[in-house]
């Protein structure tokens, strides 16, 4: 087993850490105390596109959580763009996942009844950004994921791949430098899934940090490096070697 | 987050549950509607009770016997058994040569058997002098009033009102006819206009005024007065001649402390000011009452809220995820509720002006009775200004609730 290690990708990128973790726990306390995360550390350089694989209850969850802001660590350090977790409040975090987070999630989320734009609209309503500006911006988001003329239809009533595009366009509404996305094709068919994909190895290819949670190994070769983990540690961190489109480094 | 985006979020979450919403405000509309009902009803009371009041005279006031309050002759006196017998003659005269006065006239009560031939009839009778009838405004239809004359010698003749004429005479003309009061006979010289019912529901229409003078002597065996109305010159104050008829009085009775007043003296308008507390205080307790229906709106409103809350444990997990502070979330949902009761408030308001209406159309128009439309602004102001409170006090919890909620539950909460 390869416990935190960082040492494979410090040569071989140039660009500044966004995200340093050392040494990461995160129990959860009940009846008995459960062990999600037993200390794992990594950093992730800009413009990485990281998939994070690992069984059911390997902790991925929990680490996307932390990592995404939406939950805190129970011992460890976490450092997003220089930004210490621990020394932030509740609203600073929300701020920062406001204004340098995208996320995508499994079952979409998106409000049903509100239309394509509402939805996409939904992150620039916290920013600070004018009225005026919104509308283009979100135009903009909405087309990028070639959805425009359903711009005004009620998200529910989209097909399951729509839904999908429509939470991309909201993940880069605000043009967040790191998105998020937790199994974002286990809710589809493969063909919504693989068009999903493309466009995150699109966002990548324009210099967003992606960080890709999911079960799958074919959608895991999108990525360019493998956290795999196992029971709360890291198993393996390794890049993904790429060849006829196909993974090497995977069973 | 802007507050117009916050009002804008919470209107399309109200929008987008229209039943609900109605429902939700239902509580708050009836509570609305009612306090407006009550309090337009108990302003439109208070109108006619002072109107009629006002009708008597505003220039009037009345001497009864009794202390001030909290005196051993505090009115009633009475009631305590102790009948005050110095209204008398003497005053009269006194307060007949004091320059800021008009008009004075004694009066004595009593109740008695009236009959004319085989009809008879339980009534009020009145002893007064002639100047009574030009200060209460009781004119004549048929005959005459009696006159100073008539009360010097003792004439039993009688002024009767239209109920006691129908009772005793029927179609018959009255005038001129001899009725006997207490087995005395009385001439009837005059015939009273229909007054209606007065104040307090005194049929102003069945009653018997006579001389006071054979009233004491022949009626009641009495030489004093159970009150005394006073008609002030309108070019004095009226407080000015109230202080004038005290120091008469007291003059007149040797009293020299103010506490220990034998008689108790009250103008038109401290009678308007009781009356105006009086209907005031029940206006107040009918809108306290209705009030409460507000407070079980309130309620309502929590519960939903709490509920929608739940339900949209999701929505809150994705707007914090997206950004969204504790502040924003709690915002929309108070917003939410504000909006509920301030809409439901001016839905109420419509609602009770026009049942309001609908009862001043039936009343008047309908049922031919003296009312009065009044819709208070005081009772839309704090129907509006109440329900938005209503709205930010039972909202706070379901939005705080909200604001609570930690992304990660609500983001896996199917």
């Amino acid at each position: 087993m390869i416990k935190s290690t960082t040492s494979v990708f410090v040569q071989t990128t140039m660009s500044e850490v966004i995200i340093r973790v050392k040494n990461l726990k995160k129990d959860y306390l009940g009846d008995v105390i459960t062990t999600a995360l037993g200390g794992v550390s990594f950093d992730i350089r800009k413009g990485e596109f990281v998939s994070v694989m690992g069984p059911s209850g390997s902790g991925k969850s929990t680490l996307l959580h932390i990592l995404s802001f939406l939950d805190r660590p129970s011992d460890g350090e976490y450092t997003f763009s220089g930004k210490s977790i621990q020394e932030l409040n509740d609203n600073q975090l929300a701020f920062v996942r406001n204004e340098e987070m995208g996320f995508v999630f499994q079952a979409f989320n998106l409000l049903a009844r509100s239309t394509v734009y509402e939805n996409v609209e939904l992150p620039l309503i916290y920013s600070k950004m004018s009225v005026s500006e919104r509308k283009e911006t979100v135009e903009k988001a909405v087309a990028s994921v070639g959805l425009s003329d359903k711009l005004l239809m009620p998200a529910g009533k989209l097909s399951g791949g729509q839904k999908q595009r429509v939470a991309i366009a909201r993940a880069l509404v605000n043009n967040p430098p790191v998105i998020f996305a937790d199994e974002p094709t286990g809710n589809l068919d493969s063909k919504s899934g693989m068009q999903v994909m493309q466009i995150l190895k699109d966002l990548h290819a324009k210099g967003h940090t992606i960080i890709l949670v999911t079960h799958e190994t074919y959608t895991a070769q999108f990525g360019d490096r493998l956290i795999l983990l196992k029971d709360g540690f890291i198993e393996k961190d390794e890049p993904i070697v790429k060849s006829d489109k196909k993974i090497t480094t995977l069973k | 987050m802007k507050s117009s985006d916050a009002f804008k979020t919470a209107g399309k979450s109200l929008t987008q549950a229209p039943m609900r919403s109605f429902l939700t405000m239902l509580g708050i509309i009836i509570g609305i509607a009612s306090v407006i009902l009550l309090m337009s009803l108990g302003s439109s009371a208070q109108k006619l009770i002072l109107e009629q009041v006002q009708s008597v005279g505003s220039n009037l006031m009345f001497v009864i016997p009794g202390g001030p309050s909290g005196s051993r002759l505090a009115s009633p006196a009475s009631v305590q058994g102790i009948i005050i017998k110095t209204l008398t003659e003497k005053d009269i005269d006194s307060l007949r040569g004091e320059p800021s006065i008009d008009a004075v006239t004694p009066e004595v009560r009593g109740q008695a058997r009236m009959v004319f031939e085989n009809n008879d009839s339980e009534t009020t009778y009145q002893g007064v002098s002639s100047e009574f009838f030009a200060i209460r405004d009781f004119k004549v239809v048929k005959g005459t009033i009696f006159t100073k004359r008539d009360e010097e010698t003792f004439n039993k003749v009688v002024v009767i009102g239209q109920k006691l004429a129908d009772d005793l005479f029927g179609a018959r003309d009255p005038i001129g006819k001899t009725m006997r009061i207490k087995n005395t006979n009385f001439q009837v010289i005059g015939l009273l206009e229909k007054k209606g019912v007065g104040p307090f529901g005194i049929d102003q229409d069945d009653l018997a005024i006579i001389p006071v003078t054979i009233a004491q002597k022949q009626l009641l065996g009495i030489d004093y007065f159970a009150a005394i109305t006073i008609q002030a010159k309108d070019v004095y104050n009226i407080d000015y001649t109230k202080k004038r008829v005290e120091t008469i009085l007291r003059l007149n009775h040797r009293i020299t402390d103010k506490s220990k007043d034998d008689f108790q003296v009250s103008t038109q308008e401290d009678a308007l000011a009781i009356l105006g507390d009086i209907t005031g205080i029940l206006t107040a307790f009918l809108t306290a009452i209705a009030s409460i229906s507000l407070v079980v709106g309130g309620i309502g409103i929590m519960n939903i809220m709490l509920v929608s809350v739940i339900e949209r444990t999701r929505e809150i997990g994705l707007r914090k995820a997206l950004g969204a502070t504790n502040g924003d979330i709690m915002k929309q949902f108070l917003y939410e509720a504000v909006i509920l009761t301030f809409f439901g408030g001016v839905i109420g308001i419509l609602s009770g002006g026009a049942l309001v209406t609908i009862i001043y159309f039936i009343l008047v128009n309908l049922l031919s009775t003296g009312w009065f439309f009044s819709l208070p602004i005081t009772s839309i102001v704090i129907s509006v200004v109440v329900a938005t409170v209503t709205g930010v006090i039972f909202g706070i919890y379901p939005a705080r609730k909200a604001a609570k909620k930690n992304p990660i539950d609500a983001l896996r909460y199917e």
